[in-house]
């Protein structure tokens, strides 16, 4: 974690009644800085809030947005719920992984999109719905993404 | 129809997420006079009266759980469940994200109602917006004295912390959410003890749903005797339903319980089925109850009524199928669903939903051999009844309603070793 971020989980640790409660913010810093967790930053934590690695690694694994492998810069996570399903998920996400030439949870090479099918994102009646780092886009269209995958493209100069 | 708006009454009014638009249109008055006119007691009476149940998913009468906390002198806690995963429904984040102060006021006289000093709100992982949308709010409020270490002068202590899950449905399982607020696996707990003997830190604790805490609100406005006219007798006052799926309306209506069918809702506030289409069958409330076909749709939407009817209100997530919806197909997602999010603690609901989605997935395929419905109805019968935690017998309500209702459906992939649907089926 940069220095920052440390002093923050130091924070945490003192910011619910008990310490243990800080592990799940704490590893919500390490996704953010790193957009994943990566494994030296498990035995940082682990040394952190005094308990190991394992644990801290059996308590990341159970939540699906926590990463073990580094995302791209923009996480594009397509709804699949059943709403969504019913309005046409399955297009947007096939137009997604061809489009960008991934796979299900695959990041393109140049590091720029990771593309997941998750569950339900509770914006069912704005269905199909996506969201792109956690920020809601409300009743997709493959010609909304395509205009976003544009927008990143140039906001970002291709030898970055 | 109309809707009949409590909680929805000031939702459009521009700006009504900032204290001060919140505060013009009667915000924080039900705190106040809580706070400031009323004794905890007295506020636990207005609830009560009110017969206010739980609205995310079980229907518990709300005062009846805040009474089961044991007067002990040991610290209280209020967990407000902020999880809402349940597929098909997305009211609690349209109150978080459009109406913060409704939800944080409730939480406050709540909190104060059942001696609560601290009280926390677990969002879902995915909520990371709501998250900051709730820390302005919260903050905005500690601003004007309605949380902090002395709440409107009264010496009360209420203050609220949020916490940010990770992305788990079972985390809204009420001891999976508390486990995974200490820092641990979202594994549910063994009931009893229940929370309100053990709970968050070993402590005395209430567990309950945005909606619900939102509705104490309204409740102290218009008192708990005018709120319980409303409704039916067992099933007062209003509730929100989600509309989702191929309708020309699709949202959140807030409508009186039992004085709107299913129909109403469907067809007056959601404006019906898509242009030439034909609605094939309806989950009501949220993807673990069973679906009706479209000739229940008359049955009025109270708990009652449903149960009645063979199915339940649970979250009020009300999931439209139509004529281009496979009903294989739809069960399959939902089976997928269930089996990832199966915490895997006990073996039929983690093992149970890996065979069921097999079957689903070679019927679907249109590789289903000539017993796989019995199969699917004995792998189900091995789950019902025998998990550790409600999410096993959630994952089979729609396959089994489904296998008797869309019977014909299910044979014709088998027979026909396609979707009968065709191509363009969804
Ligand atoms: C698998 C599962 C998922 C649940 N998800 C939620 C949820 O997302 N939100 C919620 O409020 N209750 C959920 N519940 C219900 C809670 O366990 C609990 O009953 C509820 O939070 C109590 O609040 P209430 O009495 O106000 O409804 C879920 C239950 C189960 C078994
Ligand atoms: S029923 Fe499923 S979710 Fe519940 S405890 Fe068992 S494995 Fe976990
Ligand atoms: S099903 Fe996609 S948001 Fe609920």
């Amino acid at each position: 974690m940069n220095g920052e971020n440390l002093a923050k989980a130091r924070e945490l640790l003192r910011h619910f009644p008990h310490e243990s409660s800080a592990l799940i913010p704490i590893l919500h810093l390490v996704e953010q800085e790193f957009e994943y967790i990566p494994d030296a930053e498990v035995h940082v934590i682990a040394d952190l809030m005094g308990i190991t690695a394992a644990y801290v690694e059996s308590v990341l694994t159970f939540y699906s947005l926590f990463h073990r492998q580094p995302t791209g810069k923009y996480l594009i996570q397509v709804c699949r719920g059943l709403s969504c399903q019913l309005m046409g998920a399955d297009e947007l996400s096939s137009f997604l992984y061809e489009g960008l030439g991934v796979q299900r949870n695959g990041t393109t090479p140049d590091g720029m999109f990771t593309v997941e099918a998750v569950e339900c994102v509770a914006l069912c009646k704005n269905a199909p719905a996506v969201q792109i780092n956690l920020e809601f886009y409300p009743n997709m269209t493959r010609e909304k993404l395509e205009a976003f995958l544009d927008k990143a493209r140039e906001e970002v100069p291709t030898d970055a | 129809m109309p809707e009949t708006r409590l909680l929805f009454k000031d939702i459009d009014v521009p700006g009504i997420d900032r204290i001060d638009v919140y505060g013009q249109h009667g915000g924080y008055q039900s705190l106040r006079k809580a706070v400031l006119d009323m004794t905890p007691e007295a506020v636990l009476a207005e609830v009560m009266a009110s017969n206010l149940r739980g609205r995310g998913g079980a229907g518990f009468p709300t005062g009846r759980k805040w009474s089961f906390l044991p007067k002990d002198g040991r610290t209280r806690y209020l967990v407000c469940n902020a999880d809402e995963s349940e597929p098909g429904t997305c009211k609690d984040q349209e109150i978080i994200y459009r109406h913060p102060h409704l939800l944080i006021e409730g939480v406050a006289a709540s909190a104060y109602a059942i001696g609560a000093e601290h009280a926390f709100i677990y969002l879902r992982g995915e909520f990371k917006v709501g998250y900051q949308i709730l820390e302005r709010a919260i903050a905005e409020a500690r601003g004007k004295g309605y949380l902090g270490d002395d709440v409107l002068g009264s010496g009360r202590r209420i203050d609220i912390t949020l916490y940010l899950g990770a992305g788990a449905y079972i985390c809204g399982e009420e001891t999976a959410l508390l486990n995974s607020l200490e820092g641990k696996r979202g594994h549910p707990r063994l009931k009893p003890p229940f929370p309100a003997m053990v709970g968050l830190y070993g402590m005395p604790t209430v567990v309950n749903n945005v909606e619900t805490l939102s509705a104490v609100v309204p409740i102290l406005a218009m008192g708990g005797a005018a709120y319980a006219r409303l409704g039916t007798e067992k099933s007062t006052g209003t509730k929100l339903f989600s509309v989702s799926g191929p309708v020309r309306n699709p949202g959140n209506f807030e409508v009186e319980l039992g004085k709107v069918t299913l129909r109403e809702l469907v067809f007056d506030l959601a404006g019906g089925p898509l242009e030439g289409r034909e609605i094939k069958g309806i989950i009501p409330g949220g993807s673990s109850v069973p679906i009706l076909p479209p000739e229940k749709l008359d049955v009025a939407l109270d708990y009652e009524a449903l149960a009645a009817a063979g199915t339940m209100l649970g979250s009020g997530g009300v999931i439209v199928l139509d004529d281009r919806s496979c009903v294989v197909k739809s069960t399959l997602r939902l089976m997928e669903f269930y089996r990832h999010e199966s915490c895997g603690f006990c073996t039929p609901c983690r093992e149970g939903t890996v065979w069921l989605g097999q079957v689903l997935e070679r019927i679907e395929a249109g590789l289903g051999q000539a017993n796989d419905l019995d199969l699917l109805r004995s792998l189900s019968r091995n789950i019902e009844g025998r998990t550790f935690c409600p999410l096993g017998e959630a994952a089979i309500a729609v396959l089994q309603s489904g296998l008797e209702t869309y019977r014909d459906e299910y044979q014709a992939h088998i027979d026909q070793g396609r979707c009968p649907l065709g191509e363009a089926a969804r």
